[in-house]
C-alpha cells in the first residue's frame, strides 16, 4: 500500500511540465485564489442568507449562483492536485511524504471532507427543503443555520490550513 | 526614503511577524488577507454578476445588505496589507507589480462605490428591472479591476520575465475558459450556464407575477 501511494501520488510529468514552464505554478495559484473567491461568493452568500443576513433574499432564488461556487470549487480542486502532484517541482518531497507528514494539509483535506458531510447533512436531515421553502424576510430554523454556520466555518478553515501548508515543508 | 522603508522592516514588529517560530504570526496575517479577499471580492463580484443579468430573480435591493460584510473584508485586506508590506517594505516598493497591484485595488474600489450608488443609490434600479449601461460598465469594470488585483498579487514573488510569461498564460485561460462557457451555454442552453438563457426563461416568470 506504501508503495503503492508513493507511486500514484506522484506524477513525474506534471512535475516536470511545472519545471519546465515558468509560469505553470503562478498561473495555478491564480486560479486556486479565483477558485476561493467564487466559492465564497457563492456558496457563502447562500450560508449568510440562511444565517439571516439579507433576509429579504428568497434562499431558493439565492441558489442561482451555487453552480458557481461548485465551478470555484473545481478550479480549487484541480489546480490543488497539479500543485500536490507536481510537488517536487518546488520541494524535494515525493507527494506522498508531504501527505504524510504535512499537518496542515491533512488538517486541510479533513476540513473539506468535513464541509461534505456537512453538504450531506443538508439534505438529509430535511433542512435543504425547508430552507426551499422560506419566502422573502422568513428566518430559517436552527438546525439550518447550524449547518450554514458550519459551512462557513469549515471552508474558511480550509482557506486558514491551506496558507499553513507551506509551514511544515520548512 | 529607503532608508525609512528599511527601518519599518526592523521594527520589532514586523520583525516578529516575519521570523516568530509560530503560524500564528506571519501565516495567520496571510490567511485573513485572503479571508478579507474572499468577502470583499466574493460578495462584491456576485453583486455586480447580478448586474450584469445572472440570477436575474434575484430582488436587488436587499443585496444591499452584504455591503457592511464587505467592507469589513475591505479593512481586514487594508490591515492585514499594511503589516504584510511592512515585513518586506524595500522589495516590494522597488516592484512595479505591487504598484500595478495598488492601482488596481484602487480602481476596483472606485468602481464598486459607483455600482453602489448605481444599485441601491437614490436612482436605483426597479428590483428585478433592467439594470441601466452606465451601472453595468461599472460591474464589469469592477471584476477586471479585482482580477488584475489578485492576480498582481499572486505575481509579487515572481521575477518580472516570469510575471509576464504567467500574466499571457493566466489571459488566454481566462479566455479560453469564459469561451468554453460560451460554447457550453450554446450547446445545451442550460439557464444556469448563460446569462442570456437564464433571461428568456425568466421573462414569463416576470409577466405572471
Amino acid at each position: 500500500m506504501d508503495a503503492f501511494l508513493r507511486t500514484w501520488l506522484e506524477w513525474p510529468s506534471v512535475a516536470a511540465f511545472i519545471s519546465a514552464h515558468s509560469w505553470v505554478w503562478p498561473l495555478c495559484e491564480t486560479f486556486h485564489f479565483f477558485g476561493i473567491i467564487l466559492l465564497i461568493g457563492g456558496v457563502g452568500m447562500f450560508d449568510l442568507r440562511v444565517l439571516g443576513m439579507a433576509r429579504g433574499l428568497q434562499p431558493e432564488t439565492l441558489k442561482r449562483f451555487i453552480p458557481g461556487g461548485v465551478y470555484g470549487f473545481t478550479l480549487c480542486v484541480v489546480t490543488g492536485v497539479i500543485f500536490v502532484t507536481g510537488m517536487r517541482a518546488n520541494v524535494p518531497m515525493s507527494p506522498y511524504d508531504v501527505i504524510r507528514t504535512d499537518v496542515w494539509l491533512q488538517l486541510k483535506l479533513l476540513f473539506i471532507a468535513f464541509a461534505g458531510l456537512n453538504l450531506l447533512a443538508f439534505y438529509a436531515t430535511g433542512m435543504s427543503r425547508a430552507v426551499d421553502a422560506l419566502r422573502p424576510g422568513e428566518d430559517a430554523p436552527g438546525l439550518a443555520k447550524v449547518i450554514a454556520g458550519a459551512s462557513l466555518f469549515l471552508w474558511l478553515g480550509v482557506i486558514y490550513f491551506g496558507r499553513l501548508i507551506p509551514e511544515a515543508l520548512g | 526614503m529607503w532608508e525609512l522603508l528599511e527601518a519599518i522592516e526592523n521594527t520589532g514588529f514586523a520583525t516578529w511577524v516575519r521570523e516568530a517560530p509560530t503560524v500564528l504570526a506571519y501565516s495567520t496575517v496571510l490567511a485573513f488577507h485572503t479571508f478579507g479577499m474572499a468577502f470583499l471580492v466574493g460578495l462584491s463580484g456576485m453583486i455586480a454578476l447580478r448586474a450584469l443579468g445572472f440570477a436575474r430573480a434575484l430582488p436587488l435591493a436587499p443585496m444591499g445588505k452584504f455591503f457592511p460584510l464587505i467592507f469589513v473584508g475591505f479593512w481586514v485586506n487594508a490591515a492585514t496589507g499594511i503589516v504584510l508590506t511592512m515585513l518586506a517594505a524595500r522589495s516590494l516598493f522597488s516592484n512595479p507589480d505591487f504598484y500595478v497591484k495598488l492601482a488596481a485595488i484602487a480602481g476596483a474600489i472606485v468602481s464598486l462605490r459607483m455600482l453602489r450608488a448605481g444599485l441601491f443609490g437614490h436612482d436605483a434600479p426597479p428590483d428585478t428591472g433592467p439594470v441601466p449601461l452606465k451601472t453595468r460598465i461599472v460591474a464589469v469594470s469592477m471584476l477586471v479591476f479585482w482580477a488584475v488585483a489578485v492576480t498582481a498579487g499572486r505575481f509579487t514573488a515572481y521575477s518580472p520575465y516570469v510575471r509576464k510569461q504567467s500574466a499571457l498564460a493566466v489571459l488566454i485561460a481566462a479566455f479560453l475558459m469564459l469561451l468554453g462557457r460560451h460554447v457550453a451555454a450554446r450547446l445545451f442552453g442550460r439557464a444556469s450556464l448563460s446569462a442570456s438563457a437564464e433571461h428568456r426563461a425568466e421573462r414569463p416568470a416576470l409577466q405572471r407575477g
